[in-house]
């Protein structure tokens, strides 16, 4: 249970430190960001991480987690004037925003977005506060083998992301798991992979990955793409719900909520799969399901709310585990790891002002939200209706900015283009970046406590099973990977017969 | 090819010339019972096994994996929603929407080729005028023309950059040969 004097303290913090600024200017970069089509959450993350490395940790991880949540409303402003998701998990809001704004009631349909993803922020936020808390009180508990455990859960998830193709993502994860190999071996101080280069001898940092893949990735992918259609801004003011409408719309915003708790734990649901579900859990419960795709509100509240609670949820896996369960949440972890922050356990006993920041600015970022929602409609249509060369070009002079800011190093931006290419060809090859993330950031973590938890038990591979803890996540990583085999093998078979069926 | 018989034969590749690497990782004194080679090893033997399981797969079973179409020009991406095709009005700024004929190797290759130009020539320009370049240059890669608007956008936007993160944020980016800011 969360002591008050603890929310009173982080209530506090939003005035007096500079979480509450840090927090409306992430909401408002995650707008802009995600009211953009192709530039998803994780990409309008990736590309304020590199700034994020000189500034106050708190502060850094409240602005990158403020933007994730800015980005889950960006994203249904093109989907609902455009009839183009800005992001994935507003794809569900274009079919009934869009037909809103047919209707002529876009306002309408902006204000029901904005107000419920602001419902499930609020939901989403007390899931956070109340289920990573106590897992706290195991930290002291941990040891190298636990430590190695954990990884290994970390690296379970990977069964569950990998999309159709299971060995894809295995070995996009060994990929990862390799790259985490480059550097100064941790346990004998040997060299390996650097090739003489000084600049390699501290590994490469992850966060060079993720803006590679993400950033660049999609810049290149995007090259040469035809633009967006124009969005129209005498359509686009916000008209936020009546009393009678949030009574309508209370009922799919709960449903929106449970999705998004439900699939933010999750490894490998995140903020679309909530939303669809959410969408149609709604129209199932309806007392108007026949309006549904015609311009029904409920149709706009459900996956908004599902969304932007997943926006919180998916930090609970991130903050107690050290697990990213999703691209967002791994651009959230790099932002830990480069200010000497390892989410898990120990988290909440070496660093609970981070923690307690984080829960004060997601508090504001909410609130922001609604606010800024408001105000950064015009400068929002504004910059969608901007040339895409001058947007491409524009991002991409952000883009090696930021990585040269890092450690102000040319090397590094050569490096992240390397990246980037590598993330070009995974989307050519249809290959999951996640799995590569979780084996970067993972890797160092797995490698050097199984050999350190090796050392101290004189090599007996079984002190893994006997020290409870350890035995009990690989218990649960275990069980993860079965399940996500037996899920993967299921939709296989269903496919093939349907496929046969149709034959 | 299909793309998934080319993605096991790179990475198939990949694993050997990981490997012979890792057994070049010099042994040391203070190596545990694991030592530095042993887990790349193993990392390397597994990359092979699926590579080849997914090479298997694809020759047995064509239709299963993606193939190339001479047709096909858009890179699927996992990550982000792109706009459905039916979707979409091309923008008329700046030049006429058609659709670029170039193969999607030489876009990425003239992108990639901005970025490194960006590389080499920012040590002597310093980061305004490089900056600038680079978003002159993108822009007439992705489609602009080069005029006098294009021209002030781009110096513009390295002006924009520099006092951003040179003088209010105080962000560190390539100085050049010029004299530092007051």
């Amino acid at each position: 249970m969360v002591a008050p004097s603890v929310v009173i303290d982080a209530l506090t913090s939003i005035f007096t430190t500079a979480i509450g600024p840090a927090a409306c200017a992430g909401v408002a970069w995650g707008i802009l960001g995600g009211a953009l089509p192709g530039i998803s959450p994780s990409i309008t993350m990736a590309l304020l991480l590199p700034f994020t490395y000189g500034m106050d940790p708190t502060i850094a991880i409240v602005l990158l987690a403020s933007t994730y949540v800015g980005a889950e409303y960006g994203g249904s402003i093109p989907a609902i004037l455009i009839r183009t998701p800005g992001t994935n998990a507003a794809a569900a809001t274009v079919i009934d925003g869009y037909a809103m704004k047919e209707q002529g009631k876009a306002g309408e349909a902006l204000g029901i977005s904005l107000y419920s993803g602001f419902v499930g922020g609020m939901f989403g936020l007390a899931v956070l506060v109340f289920l990573t808390e106590p897992l706290s009180t195991l930290a002291l508990a941990f040891t190298p083998a636990a430590y190695f455990a954990l990884g290994v859960l970390g690296l379970s998830v990977i069964a569950s992301v990998s999309g159709d193709s299971l060995a894809k993502g295995l070995m996009a994860g060994l990929l990862g798991l390799m790259i985490g190999t480059v550097g100064t071996d941790p346990v004998t101080g040997v060299n390996r992979f650097t090739f003489g280069s000084p600049e390699l001898l501290s590994g490469i940092p992850p966060i060079l990955v993720m803006v590679g893949l993400f950033a660049i990735g999609e810049l290149l992918a995007q090259s040469g793409e035809p633009g967006w259609e124009k969005a129209a801004t005498a359509a686009a003011r916000i008209r936020f719900p009546g009393p009678a409408m949030w009574r309508r719309i209370a009922r799919p915003q709960a449903i929106g909520s449970v999705m998004g708790t439900f699939e933010g734990i999750m490894p490998g649901g995140g903020g679309t799969i909530s939303a669809f579900l959410a969408y149609n859990e709604a129209r199932r419960w309806s007392s108007h399901p026949e309006e549904f795709g015609k311009g029904s509100p409920e149709g706009v509240a459900a996956p908004e709310a599902a969304n932007n609670t997943v926006a919180c949820t998916a930090l609970v896996p991130l903050l107690s585990l050290g697990i990213p369960s999703s691209n967002s949440s791994a651009v959230l972890l790099g932002g830990f790891l480069i200010h000497g922050l390892i989410p898990g356990p120990m988290l909440f006993v070496k660093h609970p002002e981070v923690v307690n920041g984080l829960y004060a600015g997601l508090f504001a970022a909410n609130i922001a939200m609604v606010i800024l929602g408001y105000l950064i409609m015009m400068p929002c249509l504004w910059l969608v209706n901007r040339p895409k060369p001058y947007l491409m070009a524009f991002i991409y002079a952000f883009v090696v900015s930021g990585v040269y800011a890092i450690e102000a190093s040319l090397f590094h931006v050569g490096v992240a283009l390397g990246f980037g290419l590598v993330g070009y060809a995974m989307r050519y090859f249809k290959v999951p970046f996640l799995p590569m993330v979780l084996g970067v950031v993972l890797g160092f973590m797995v490698e050097s406590n199984y050999r350190r938890a090796l050392v101290l038990s004189s090599g007996d591979h079984m002190t893994f099973l006997r020290e409870p803890i350890s035995a009990a996540l690989l218990g649960c990583a275990a069980i993860f990977v079965i399940g996500s085999l037996l899920r993967h093998a299921g939709g296989t078979r269903g496919k093939s017969r349907q496929a046969g069926a149709n034959a | 090819m299909g793309r998934d018989l080319a993605f096991g034969s790179a990475t198939l590749a990949l694993s050997a010339a990981y490997y012979w690497m890792a057994t070049a990782i010099p042994e040391s004194q203070l190596a545990d019972a694991i030592g530095p080679q042993g887990l790349p090893k193993i990392y390397a033997l597994l990359l092979a096994g699926l590579s080849l399981v997914l090479m298997v797969g694809s020759v047995r079973d064509p239709g299963s994996g993606i193939r190339d179409s001479k047709d096909e020009h858009r890179v699927p991406n996992p990550e982000a929603r792109v706009p459905s095709p039916e979707s979409r009005i091309p923008s008329p700024e700046p030049r006429a929407p058609v659709p670029d004929p170039r193969s999607p190797l030489w876009r990425v290759a003239g992108m990639l080729a901005i970025g490194i130009v960006y590389i080499l020539v920012a040590p002597w320009l310093g980061y305004l005028l490089s900056i600038a370049a680079l978003i002159l240059a993108t822009t007439y890669y992705q489609g602009g023309a080069i005029n006098r608007q294009v021209a002030v956008v781009a110096l513009s936007g390295g002006i924009f950059f520099w006092l951003l993160f040179v003088v209010m944020m105080r962000i560190q980016q390539p100085p050049g040969w010029w004299p530092p800011p007051l």
